[in-house]
């Protein structure tokens, strides 16, 4: 930000200092081991009075010199070059901090040249102690330079005080100097008997070469132990997200971990062969190669770890990757970035620069990570299935839940231009806006009904406003296809009453809705998902297309639970509202008593897509496509540990509530995970923060301009999703709050970044439980008041447990459920639904021609005499 | 785009800033005359291996010995001014460098190839008979650049009027070709090492002649003929160098500014005595009046910097957040380094060394 990016594309990302930096650092720790072991074996040469040995040893440090002094001293040089290119802020951290560090280990780099070139030289022409002498002075400049270079190193991984003091002792002297120290001298001393096995092998006398590779084998096989311990101490004194970062947070470094761990083992394998007598040349010359590679696997898997581990910092905790200081933060969000940086040419943002500026910020804030179709982080496959609006939120997210990378800075306005580059500049896709679904109006048959004739009254209707389902059923399952329809049927009089006994009530989908199976692939999986066989088009708890609905007595109504309706007719489309045909019967004389027709509200417009790639699956509106199900769990399997894409693959997909919990469902799922609804929601929030209700519609069938549109009741007149359930971030708070209460470990890290919008604090936010603690309807209809509509609120004002759900309760006689007079929540009379104007409102308009809740200023529906009474329902008092 | 609103913001120092120009100066002063002599002894074997049908073998062979040591000191001296100078002028440096990084970044490279052609034509100088004149070669030549690639670099960093280049090329391929007095200041640097060079040849072969190794006499003459035909070209390409600069910086040097006047009257002076020196064949007062130019030239270059970058910045308003000990500690380690650097001398000097 505060200096030009070098722009890289292909290259950039770290790769030029991913490459000089493990190469420089092979030789450079080579550079410090080997010189004791130019001591050890020209003192061997000498002790065995071998002259072969002592050739030997003149030849290596030929060799030595030649590699650690020209290739390995240039390359510490070009560390120093690519990091001040790529890194400058860093680069000037390092330098303004330990200048006197630095300008040490140059007085030790001199030392070391002159004795190296001392050594080589004067081999055989000096006195044999003096000669060891110089290399021993070798050996102290060397190690010397070893450890200052770590603990100026070590200090970018922990710099422990230095973030409060700055000074240059507490920052050279962190917490992992020392045993970060002796790691590394225990790796030199190893790399050491690497380089000796592969000149080793020139020599010419069995007796000779095979005493100087088991030499070499000593040198790796015994520091091979210190280098263990000292590992384990030096992981041991990472703080403890660091640790974590390391083996669990950040996907990348796991394999470098095992690449080197398993690159350890090798080498300590091949040390052994290495000393064993009777093996061939040719094959020890081959392994001594081999060892020298994974030597390079070793160090470069350590140095991945160990860069990585400091992730998102560049400095841990002062400097981010991306050469943003953590102190500018704060500033750069407010003042926008664009503002705060110095190298951009595009201050403001246009519909004009809005590109070009996208452009810049991607320079400035992505591309030391990322590069563009290159070996390093490359932007291009990870944003490949982004589209504008699942890229700015994912950028969003960046750096609050997976903290391995820096959090985007600067405004919402510049995080969508940086979106809109990546998507339409560098991906080259267009972005294609949602489709726009006009209203319909699709004439609709209103069963009969004769106010003065019929004597009875037959309410249905579907007891959630709308019913998602996931047709991801070969890849997983979060709902499937499971309406339920209650109704209740009532006996018209002077006191009407409900009736339960010597009926029977049965449901009938409409014409081309009888095959779900056709459509969706559930019952292909159902033994994976839901451990049970299905028979085709029926549903979990037995219920068909149709059939009979039960008495429930608890709810002294009839029930049709778990029907397996799908919104997709035969004829193609989709259709989120298939009718059902009800119809009650008098169980002796087998007359019918009333017939009606409800919705059973179903879909599948779950815009998952919109970030995870794939499309619709069906015309361009609704369901999933494999793409998107299969992005969805590669994104679990990531972040969690899961195994859930291959599980997938190989026939076993899952449905998700069998790990989290879920009380709709009623799965306990594996104890201490979040339950679904809190793991969802707060998982999301971190991605669509400060949002209105296209948080929700995102993701739930509620769009205004989609094909869905399930908020359709009264309420929809004017309120909105927020004005009930909270934004987004209050919502999965309310969820989370109560799982941080039940001792979820995993709702701390969710609730981490977001900020409730509805109340003032979190601690204002009452903890729920999702489908128990839902907004109450008394919360806003006190008394069964009508709200004050600008002031209605319905956020923070739960249900106290199951039995006051709307969904659950009843009126005052405790016989007629408030749904069955009011519709369905989300759906309340009247209605006005987007399909077809009154596909919700069919009773009220078939029962007392009026849209309106059942019995609104009509007694007479059921009431065949003059109401004089009290009103034992709740009728609102202006009435 | 103004160019004022680009450049960095620095980072405090820990000691006051003269200690750091101390020692930015005293050791690029070394770090010149490594450099000077690693690139104008090439040049000089070079010349040789192509004027001469056996390429001079004994003088050449004595060069190709000792090349090696001159890019390993040159390089390793080098660590240190480049260091200082990024405390003082980091912001300064590493932006001009990221302007040109692919060039400044394959510095890094073409030096370890330089290195390497030089070991060769040590290692190699008999065997490879007049092979090794492509060794030498390899090795002038991208010296040569990566000289060009570092006056483009000093100079592009005290300038950042030119900085908005950038934005139309930000690839790091700007070089500041532009720039009038790149060319003059390139050649003095190069052809001041030619004369470096020469004069190298003379020190060396006074020692030998010392020790009565034939023809060292001819040798140091030679030498010394290198440094005076060198030195009068570097006369007029100093002056063409002066011409090339801005007239309010020119002026400068020619009266308006009796420091900087002054030290290029001294530096016209003891350039003179140099030259009259090595006409008059004697070696170590030759030596003693090119070091005294060569380090007027040093403060020269230095005063010309902070002319070039006062509008914008001066190293004395770098803020210092005290901390001298670290200090400390680098000076003891430096005098100790120094004690046990002539020890180990000391022993070498025991025995037959490189011969």
């Amino acid at each position: 930000m505060n200096y030009p990016v070098w722009e890289l594309y292909t290259a950039g990302g770290g790769f030029l200092i991913a490459f000089i930096a493990v190469i420089h650092v092979y030789v450079s720790h080579l550079a410090v081991g080997g010189g004791l072991f130019l001591i050890l074996a020209e003192k061997k040469a000498y002790k065995s009075n071998d002259p072969l040995i002592l050739e030997y040893v003149k030849k290596h440090t030929k060799f030595f010199l030649l590699l650690t002094m020209v290739f390995g001293g240039l390359t510490g040089v070009g560390i120093w070059f690519t990091i001040s290119l790529l890194n400058p802020s860093a680069t000037s951290t390092l330098i303004h901090t330990f200048v006197f560090g630095w300008a040490a280990e140059w007085v030790c780099f001199a030392g070391e040249i002159v004795a190296l070139f001392i050594y080589f030289y004067t081999f055989g022409k000096i006195d044999r102690k003096s000669h060891l002498k110089i290399g021993w002075l070798y050996f102290i400049f060397a190690w010397l330079s070893l450890f200052l270079i770590s603990g100026i190193i070590d200090f970018m991984l922990t710099p422990g005080q230095w973030i409060e003091n700055h000074t240059f002792w507490s920052g050279f002297f962190n917490p992992t100097m020392w045993p970060a120290m002796f790691f590394r001298t225990f790796i030199a001393f190893m790399f050491a008997g690497i380089f000796g096995f592969l000149t080793s092998m020139f020599i010419v006398k069995d007796d000779t070469r095979l005493s100087m590779t088991r030499f070499c084998a000593a040198w790796i096989l015994i520091p091979f132990i210190f280098m263990l311990a000292s590992g384990y101490w030096y992981f041991m004194s990472l703080p403890d997200p660091i640790q974590t970062m390391i083996l669990k947070r950040s996907p990348a470094l796991l394999p470098y971990l095992k690449i080197f761990l398993i690159s350890a083992g090798v080498l300590f394998a091949g040390a052994i062969l290495m000393a064993v007598s009777n093996i061939s040349l040719p094959f020890k010359k081959a392994l001594a190669c081999i060892i020298l590679v994974i030597g390079l696997v070793y160090m470069g898997g350590f140095e991945f770890m160990r860069e990585g581990g400091r992730k998102p910092y560049v400095i841990y905790n002062h400097t981010y990757a991306n050469s943003i200081l953590k102190s500018d933060q704060a500033q750069i969000n407010k003042q926008g970035f664009l503002k705060s940086a110095r190298w951009v040419q595009n201050k403001e943002i246009t519909p004009l620069t809005k590109f070009a500026a996208g452009k810049e910020i991607f320079k400035l804030q992505c591309s030391s990570c990322h590069s563009i179709g290159g070996p390093m982080n490359n932007i291009l496959k990870r944003t490949a299935k982004f589209n504008i609006f699942g890229m700015d939120s994912m950028l969003d997210g960046l750096g609050k839940i997976n903290d391995y990378m820096p959090p985007f800075m600067g405004t919402t306005q510049e995080r969508n231009a940086l979106a809109t580059y990546i998507v339409t500049g560098l991906q080259n896709k267009k972005d294609t806006p949602e489709m726009i679904v006009e209203t319909i109006d699709k004439a609709i048959d209103i069963p009969p009904f004769d106010t003065d004739k019929d004597e009875y009254i037959l309410l249905a209707w579907n007891n959630l406003g709308m019913h998602c389902i996931s047709d991801s059923s070969p890849f997983w399952v979060l709902l499937p296809p499971a309406n339920d329809l209650f109704a209740q049927v009532i006996k018209r009089g002077p006191v009407p009453e409900v009736i339960t006994e010597d009926i029977k009530i049965t449901y009938k989908v409409e014409k081309g809705f009888e095959n779900p199976s056709a459509h969706i692939k559930l019952w292909d999986h159902a033994g994976s998902i839901f451990g049970k066989k299905l028979e085709r088009n029926i549903g979990l708890s037995g219920h068909g297309l149709s059939g009979e609905m039960h008495l429930n007595e608890d709810l002294y109504a009839y029930e049709a639970s778990l029907i397996p309706v799908v919104p997709y007719p035969d004829n193609g489309g989709y259709n989120p509202y298939p009718l059902f045909t009800i119809e009650a019967v008098d169980k002796k004389s087998g007359k019918r008593l009333a017939i009606t027709k409800t919705v059973a509200s179903t879909a599948t417009e779950m815009g998952c897509k919109n970030c995870h790639g794939g499309e619709w699956r069906v015309d361009d509106l609704a369901g999933f496509t494999d793409a998107t199900s299969a992005d969805i769990l590669s994104v679990h399997d990531k972040n969690s540990g899961t195994n859930l894409l291959e599980m997938a693959k190989n026939g076993q997909p899952q449905l998700c509530q069998s790990c989290h919990p879920d009380p709709v469902l009623g799965t306990k799922g594996k104890p201490g995970l979040l339950n679904f609804p809190a793991a969802m929601h707060g998982w999301h929030a971190n991605y669509l923060s400060n949002r209105g209700t296209e948080a929700c519609f995102k993701c739930h069938p509620s769009r205004p301009s989609g094909p869905t549109q399930c908020l359709r009741g009264g309420h929809a007149n004017n309120l909105d999703c927020t004005s009930c359930h909270g934004f987004l971030e209050d919502h999965a708070l309310s969820l989370l709050k109560k799982e941080k209460e039940n001792g979820k470990p995993g709702a701390e890290r969710l609730m981490k970044h977001l900020n409730p919008r509805k109340v003032n604090s979190l601690a204002d936010i009452i903890p729920r439980t999702p489908w128990i603690n839902e907004p109450d309807c008394m919360g806003c209809h006190t008394d069964f008041t009508r709200p004050d509509i600008k002031s209605a609120n319905g956020f923070n004002k739960w249900t106290k447990g199951m039995d006051e759900l709307y969904r659950m309760s009843h009126d005052e006689t405790g016989e007629l459920m408030c749904e069955a007079c009011h519709g369905s929540p989300h759906a309340t009379y009247p209605a006005k639904n987007k399909l077809s104007r009154d596909i919700d409102n069919i009773q009220p308009l078939q029962y007392q021609n009026s849209r309106k809740t059942i019995g609104f200023k009509k007694c007479s529906v059921c009431h065949i005499v003059e109401i004089t009474e009290p009103p034992v329902h709740h009728l609102m008092p202006h009435l | 785009m103004n160019f004022l609103e680009l450049i960095p913001l620095p980072d405090a120092i820990p000691v006051h800033w003269g200690w750091f120009q101390v020692l930015l100066l005293v050791t690029f002063l070394l770090h010149l005359l490594f450099m000077n002599t690693m690139l104008g002894s090439s040049i000089i074997a070079l010349t040789r291996e192509f004027a001469t049908k056996d390429g001079h073998c004994d003088l050449n062979k004595d060069l190709s010995l000792k090349l090696p040591y001159t890019v390993a000191f040159t390089v390793n001296i080098g660590v240190a001014p480049l260091l200082f100078i990024q405390v003082l002028y980091g912001h300064f440096m590493y932006t001009s460098s990221i302007l040109m990084a692919v060039y400044w970044l394959s510095i890094v490279l073409l030096v370890i190839i330089a290195y390497y052609s030089l070991y060769i034509y040590d290692f190699k100088f008999d065997a490879l008979g007049q092979g090794r004149r492509i060794f030498i070669a390899i090795a002038v030549i991208l010296l040569l650049f990566v000289g060009f690639i570092f006056t483009n670099n000093m100079t592009l960093m005290m300038q950042p009027e030119k900085w908005t280049r950038y934005f139309t090329n930000p690839y790091g391929t700007l070089l500041n070709l532009q720039e009038k007095m790149l060319i003059p200041r390139y050649l003095h640097f190069v052809v001041g090492s030619i004369a470096v060079g020469g004069l190298f040849q003379a020190v060396v072969w006074e020692f030998k002649y010392k020790k009565k190794i034939a023809n060292a006499k001819d040798a140091v003459h030679s030498g010394l003929n290198w440094f005076i035909g060198a030195t009068f070209v570097q006369i007029l390409i100093g002056i063409w160098f002066l011409s090339a600069l801005p007239k309010d910086k020119m002026m400068l040097f020619l009266g308006a500014d009796i420091l900087r006047t002054s030290l290029l009257v001294i530096g016209i002076v003891c350039v003179l005595c140099a030259l009259f020196f090595a006409v008059k064949r004697n070696v170590w007062a030759t030596f003693g009046a090119a070091l005294s130019t060569i380090t007027i030239m040093v403060l020269m270059r230095d005063l010309l910097r902070m002319t070039w970058l006062k509008p914008y910045f001066s190293p004395a308003s770098l803020k210092v957040v005290p901390e001298y000990s670290p200090m400390i500690l680098f000076l003891v380690s430096f005098a100790a380094g120094l004690v046990v650097i002539f020890y180990m001398l000391k022993i070498a000097a025991t025995a037959g060394k490189e011969d």
